[in-house]
């Protein structure tokens, strides 16, 4: 049987990043595979959380990712350094295991809470 | 539109003509095929409305003309047909004419042909302007591709990595790699290695891992240790690269003769030491984040030491092997990459390469994939042949000697912290002439007594603690805490070039402040680094109370390389 991200990889497309706002969180859902085609539309919905006043706490959700590369390390970077500037908090969460093996690898848990 | 209309009727000419002018076009008028392809050729009309059955030249040979020597650019031809011309017609579109109307014309069929071709007249210019431009693109982008490519292969210089002890391989995903292999000897012979992935691929990962050779290869050359080259590295990303972008390194010592490894990893996959039965006998994880992302001054350059006692290899790769994925989604996965390390270590690249293209069948890998094997423990300790081969009478040299030169150098208690002194002094050894070819000897020596003189003379280490096992860390630990603890004493190193009769001899004097020893050192153990000394040089004594050690070293003949 195929893997899983195959399908999605084929029939999904790239992933196309939606936010939802919980009153003071502000949470970005990704969904296939992050890498650098997604770098606009991150960038996009990222700075529609910063922009508002109301979000106090920036999650990236990573549920429905099964892959991420070196660039969506950088992007993540990119975020953290926007996101401290405006004196927001940012998390990562709900990290599948291959996707915690790439961070865990960069050794992000130096720098980003994880959980 | 500039409108080339061709007719040998004078009535139909001035029709059109006049109709087309209406319009708001230039009409552009001619008597028969001949002569539309003189005009055509003088006015490049847009279009050409024309007539079939024409004397001197025709209108589908016209035509035919016209259109082989527009080439690229297009002009669409429109036949003005008269009944019975049927069969001629489609044999004329079918060599290139783009239209046909019916005499009489109509003219508010006309119009609307016009109309359409002008849209597509304006499509195609757009289409046209838009690839010339992406063909500029392209070019420009290849020939910054070929300047950064022939940049990477200065900088990375391939001569360097075809060292017996190495093999390696470089994939790249495009024709620019954003991995980058490099190695270098220091002066001692320890052999350092790096292995950087730049984020991406292509151009711009090329280029994040740049500024990394520079600091490699120089401060390795001058016999520098694995941290301070991170610092140096670190600095120069932190300096060139934005915010974002980041490059995993691995960096390696392998020193055959002290008989470890010494790995910093961040970022990169696990490194493993692989000994020659295909056992992994030791892992070095990712500890740290790639350089770029701290700060300088935050990095924690600690590296981790294996000692081995038996032949093997290190194996090191960017993820671009392990998650090398096929068509079926399938990774090439760590599992295969251990497979291959049951074959004997000459077979194993080809293994490897073999094991991947047999796992991709034809796919194209969208990352660069980079593997190195450092081989290790080959010889167990660097054999020294004793100097000059015919020993020369020192004595009497020395009673004639007068001296060339002398470079000579103390430092005290605070500067001892934080100079890395025999790389520093390895720069004006360098510079000397005399001592160019034995660049490898005079470091060894230099390294051995100024260690000498620092353990022992000022920190009291006890030399023992090494030959116990794991007994190197502990030492290397007191050492690292004994000079954090120094407050006071000093080192006095000196080198100078005595000359006699033709024959050169180099001076190394190393003094510190210490008490000495009682009894003169004449001779480490066997195997240690005092022993090494007295082996490359003519002559090592310890005047004075042992505080004090003197190597007299032949500058010619010149060494036998091994």
């Amino acid at each position: 049987m195929l893997p899983l991200f195959y399908f999605q990889d084929k029939v999904m497309g790239n992933m196309s990043p939606t936010v939802q706002v919980e009153g003071q969180v502000g949470r970005v859902v990704l969904s296939g595979q992050f890498d650098f085609s997604a770098h606009r539309e991150f960038r996009q919905v990222c700075e529609t959380l910063i922009a508002d006043p109301a979000v106090k706490e920036v999650l990236v959700d990573f549920q429905n990712v099964n892959y991420l590369d070196s660039s969506a390390l950088g992007m993540l970077l990119l975020l953290k350094e926007k996101i401290g500037a405006v004196n927001k908090s940012l998390a990562l969460v709900n990290c599948r295991d291959t996707v915690k093996q790439v961070l865990e690898i960069a050794c992000f848990g130096k720098i980003f809470t994880i959980r | 539109m500039r409108i080339l209309v061709v007719d040998d009727t004078e009535a139909v000419l001035l029709l059109i003509s006049r109709f087309v002018e209406a319009l708001g076009h230039v009409a552009i008028p001619a008597r028969d095929g001949g002569e539309a392809i003189r005009v055509w050729r003088e006015a490049r009309p847009d279009l050409v409305l024309m007539d079939m059955m024409m004397p001197v030249v025709s209108g589908p040979e016209a035509a035919a003309t016209i259109k082989s020597e527009a080439g690229e650019t297009w002009v669409p031809i429109v036949f003005v047909t008269g009944i019975g011309e049927e069969s001629r017609l489609a044999e004329a579109i079918e060599q290139g004419a783009d239209d046909y109307i019916n005499k009489p014309v109509n003219l508010r069929v006309l119009e609307a042909k016009l109309k359409a071709f002008q849209r597509t007249l304006e499509l195609n210019r757009k289409v046209r302007e838009q690839s010339a431009k992406l063909a500029d693109y392209y070019a420009r982008a290849e020939e910054e591709k070929r300047v950064v490519q022939h940049l990477m292969e200065q900088m990375v210089n391939a001569e360097r990595l075809s060292d017996a002890q190495l093999e390696y391989w470089l994939s790249p995903a495009e024709s620019l790699s954003g991995d980058m292999i490099a190695a270098a000897r220091t002066p001692g012979q320890v052999l350092h290695l790096m292995l950087a992935d730049g984020i991406g691929h292509g151009l711009t990962a090329a280029l994040n891992v740049l500024p990394l050779t520079q600091p490699f290869y120089s401060m390795t050359e001058k016999g520098y240790a694995i941290p301070d080259i991170l610092i140096e590295m670190s600095k120069k990303v932190r300096q060139v690269l934005p915010v974002g972008r980041f490059v995993a390194v691995v960096l390696i010592a392998i020193d055959e003769a002290g008989g470890c490894v010494e790995v910093w990893n961040g970022g990169m996959p696990t490194v493993l030491a692989a000994g020659d039965d295909g056992q992994v006998c030791h892992r070095w994880r990712s500890r740290h984040l790639p350089l770029g992302i701290t700060p300088t001054q935050d990095i924690d350059v600690r590296t981790e030491r294996y000692y081995f006692a038996a032949p093997g290899s290190v194996v090191v790769y960017s993820d671009g092997l392990t998650e090398a994925r096929r068509g079926d989604g399938q990774s090439f996965g760590i599992d295969r990459l251990l497979e291959v390390l049951q074959q004997p270590v000459p077979a194993r690249l080809g293994a490897l390469q073999g094991a991947l293209e047999g796992h991709m069948a034809g796919a194209a890998h969208h990352d660069d994939i980079s593997l190195v094997l450092a081989h290790f423990g080959a010889r167990l300790r660097k054999t020294v042949e004793p100097a000059g081969g015919a020993s020369f009478d020192l004595a009497a040299f020395l009673g004639n000697a007068e001296l060339a030169w002398r470079y000579g150098l103390q430092l005290g208690a605070a500067e001892l912290k934080y100079i890395n002194t025999v790389p520093f002094m390895m720069s004006f050894v360098n510079e000397i002439d005399a001592l160019a070819a034995h660049q490898s000897d005079v470091f060894l020596m230099l390294s051995e007594l100024f260690a000498n003189a620092l353990d022992h003379g000022l920190l009291h280490l006890d030399p023992a603690l090494k030959q116990q096992a794991d007994g190197m860390e502990r030492y290397l630990a007191a050492r690292q805490a004994g000079l954090a603890a120094l407050e006071s004493g000093s080192i006095d190193i000196e080198l100078a070039g005595l000359r006699a009769d033709g024959r050169d001899v180099l001076r190394v004097r190393v003094r510190d402040s210490g008490t000495g020893f009682d009894r003169p050192r004449t001779a480490g153990q066997p195997g240690t680094g005092l022993a090494l000394v007295q082996a490359l040089c003519e002559q090592l004594i310890f005047p004075g109370s042992g505080n004090e050690a003197i190597a007299y070293y032949s500058l010619n003949p010149l060494p036998v390389t091994a």
